[in-house]
């Protein structure tokens, strides 16, 4: 997952970037409004997290801009004083949800996954596919009831295939989204990562989850459950 | 204190008063003198009338024959018309046939002058004329009074019309001015009216300025009005805005705070201390923020539209509880304006809306009317309710559940912004959706 972070105040920056990256996600970061648009219009990103109050261009216009540009990510923004003319503002803009300072860490990657979820079009907190369930709360996975061990990549590419189930999703994206700029972008790793994870998932080779579109991509094949 | 037009109208009726007045004064003595004139020319023709018909009798003393008076009414008794003679020792040496009563007792004025008098006892005038009658074959001319008698009835008469008439057009044209005085007091003041009422709509917010042309007398009294009213609107704003930096700017170091507070490296002691600190923090700005941001009952807010309110409100919340996929019903009419600022009316909404929202399992109303001049706006959800004391929750900070985040301020806030539109606020159940029902009131808008 690659979020994007546009926030003026440096410490608040690194905190919230922090949080993210904690969480698996590769992290982007704008300290000003225009860096921050060209960013969100410019860079692969699953999500974005703005700040309502930039200097050079507002949080709103950045939003808005975005949309305008066709980006359909989810968006939060986080508000400083909760008043609702600037939260409706923002919303209207285009943004999906908001938090408002000061927060929990807690509560704002609650509603970053579950704004990504949403996205995806699941509706609660747990991918349920078949027998797999991904708990991004929990950030656990189990196979017919039983804990499956994941690494961190392995279970960010199968996050990331789970949220976008049913469509194909490319090496090159696959790469972009998961891992950040400065990490060596080998598209063998995703092979080997992709390998791993039916491996783990599908031990007898019954359920093929993950289906291989030769020259495109992956695909995650089961069914959602309960259907979206 | 007194109005202007009656000022006015009071102040011009007296002048008009003393200006009639005088006028009417100066008209009666003027017709007064000349009509005294004519009277005195008239008895004077009389005395040379007599005069031409007076003979000398054989002793040389004047003598008129009854035979040969001028005018006819000497002659009849009663007639108002006398005339008598004397000689220089006041003797009456003849009078009129005409002549019945006293005569007065007449100081002869010098030879060749008249003296007319007004006789205090039955209303005559009376000429007398100085004369010396020389006789040709005497040398000894003879010194006589020849006195004019007529009764002032007439003139009286004529006096009496003359005022009648003259007062009773001067009033007529008195009552015309004032009338017409009323008119253009009326026409004049007008804009003054206008301006008033156009100031009462401002109040009563069914107009954003003052729009109509005025004098330019006036002008400079409007454009002043409409500069204050925009003032006070962007006063308010450029205040908010200056609030929503302070907020930022204390809420982003408190976020910072919040999330160093979470650092693995601090015992857990430290970490709930710190966190509660910030906690505290956050709550003190909030209220005080929220406090500062309530514009209130203003004396010139333009009103706003609940309905565009509500609908951007519900959309908001629709997106940010997208989960839950709610149904907002908003029975609002279009045209229902409130008198609450538009910032207060997005608060008050905000929040009980989203507490609403935050609990409903699939449905959230808003019904929105006005009794009489109190604004209602009643909110429901068919979620679990309210506990069994719902007051508590108006209290700032209390949570009917801390699982469902938030700041715990929503209805909290609302209840502070009531406060300054002396409103209410009812927490219940909904007898309809089975949930809780917030029921608000706003007197006066």
């Amino acid at each position: 997952m690659r979020a994007l972070v546009i926030e003026d105040d440096p410490d608040l920056r690194a905190l919230v970037a922090k949080y993210f990256t904690d969480e698996g996600f590769v992290v982007d970061s704008a300290a000003d409004g225009e860096q921050g648009l060209y960013m969100a219009t410019e860079y692969p990103l699953d999500l974005a997290v703005v700040d309502l109050g930039l200097p050079k261009l507002s949080g709103v216009d950045i939003v808005k801009r975005a949309r305008k540009k066709g980006c359909s990510y989810p968006i939060l923004i986080l508000t400083a004083r909760d008043g609702w003319e600037s939260k409706v503002a923002g919303l209207e803009a285009g943004a999906d949800d908001y938090v408002v300072k000061p927060f929990h860490k807690e509560e704002l990657m609650a509603r970053a996954r579950a704004l990504l979820r949403r996205t995806g079009g699941w509706a609660k907190s747990a991918l349920e596919s078949g027998p797999v369930v991904l708990d991004t709360a929990a950030k656990r996975v189990t196979l017919n009831g039983s804990a499956v061990d994941l690494t961190a990549y392995e279970y960010r590419l199968l996050e990331y295939l789970l949220l976008h189930a049913g469509r194909v999703v490319s090496k090159s994206t696959l790469t972009e989204h998961l891992y950040a700029e400065d990490m060596e972008r080998d598209s063998n790793v995703i092979e080997v990562f992709v390998r791993r994870l039916r491996t783990k998932l599908d031990p007898d080779e019954s359920l093929h989850p993950i289906e291989t579109l030769r020259g495109q991509g992956y695909r995650w094949t089961l069914p959602r459950t309960p259907p979206a | 204190m007194m109005s202007l037009q009656t000022r006015l109208l009071l102040a011009a009726s007296l002048v008009l008063l003393v200006f009639v007045g005088l006028c009417g004064a100066g008209l009666e003595t003027a017709f007064r003198q000349a009509a005294l004139d004519a009277q005195e020319n008239r008895m004077r023709g009389m005395v040379y009338a007599l005069l031409g018909a007076a003979e000398p009798d054989e002793t040389g003393q004047l003598e008129l024959n009854d035979g040969d008076l001028p005018e006819p009414r000497l002659m009849r008794h009663d007639s108002g018309l006398e005339a008598a003679v004397y000689d220089e020792t006041g003797t009456v040496l003849w009078r009129s046939p005409s002549q019945a009563g006293s005569l007065p007792l007449v100081i002869g004025p010098e030879v060749g002058k008249w003296k007319l008098e007004r006789l205090g006892d039955a209303g005559r005038f009376a000429l007398a004329f100085g004369l010396r009658w020389l006789v040709a074959d005497d040398n000894r001319p003879q010194r006589y009074t020849m006195l004019v008698l007529e009764d002032a009835g007439g003139y009286e008469e004529q006096l009496a019309v003359f005022r009648r008439t003259l007062w009773s057009w001067l009033g007529a044209v008195a009552a015309a001015l004032l009338a017409a005085l009323v008119l253009v007091l009326r026409w004049g003041l007008q804009p003054m009216r206008r301006l008033v009422g156009e100031l009462r709509s401002v109040e009563a917010g069914e107009q954003g300025q003052i729009d109509a042309p005025y004098p330019q007398e006036l002008t400079p009294l409007t454009g002043a009005l409409n500069a204050m009213i925009r003032h006070e609107r962007s006063q308010l704003q450029r205040y908010r805005n200056a609030l929503g930096d302070l907020a930022h700017s204390l809420k982003t170091p408190l976020a910072v705070l919040r999330g160093l507070a979470g650092d693995a490296r601090l015992s857990g002691d430290t970490q709930r201390q710190l966190d509660e600190q910030v906690g505290r923090m956050q709550q003190i700005a909030d209220h005080q923020l929220s406090r500062a941001a309530t514009a209130g009952r203003r004396a010139l807010a333009q009103p706003v539209a609940v309905q565009p309110i509500a609908a951007r409100l519900a959309a908001a919340l629709h997106k940010v509880y997208a989960d839950k996929g709610l149904a907002f019903d908003l029975e609002v009419a279009t045209r229902l304006m409130a008198r609450v600022d538009s910032g207060d009316l997005h608060e008050i909404l905000g929040n009980t809306l989203d507490n609403a929202a935050k609990w409903a399992r699939s449905r959230v109303r808003l019904h929105a009317t006005r009794a009489a001049s109190t604004l209602e706006l009643a909110v429901e959800d068919d979620g679990p309710g309210f506990p069994a004391e719902p007051e508590r929750l108006l209290e700032r900070g209390v949570r009917a559940d801390s699982r469902v985040p938030g700041q715990g301020l929503g209805l909290a806030a609302v209840v502070e912004i009531l406060r300054a539109y002396e409103g209410e606020i009812v927490l219940e159940r909904s007898a309809e959706l089975g949930g809780a029902r917030v029921l608000l009131r706003i007197p006066g808008a």
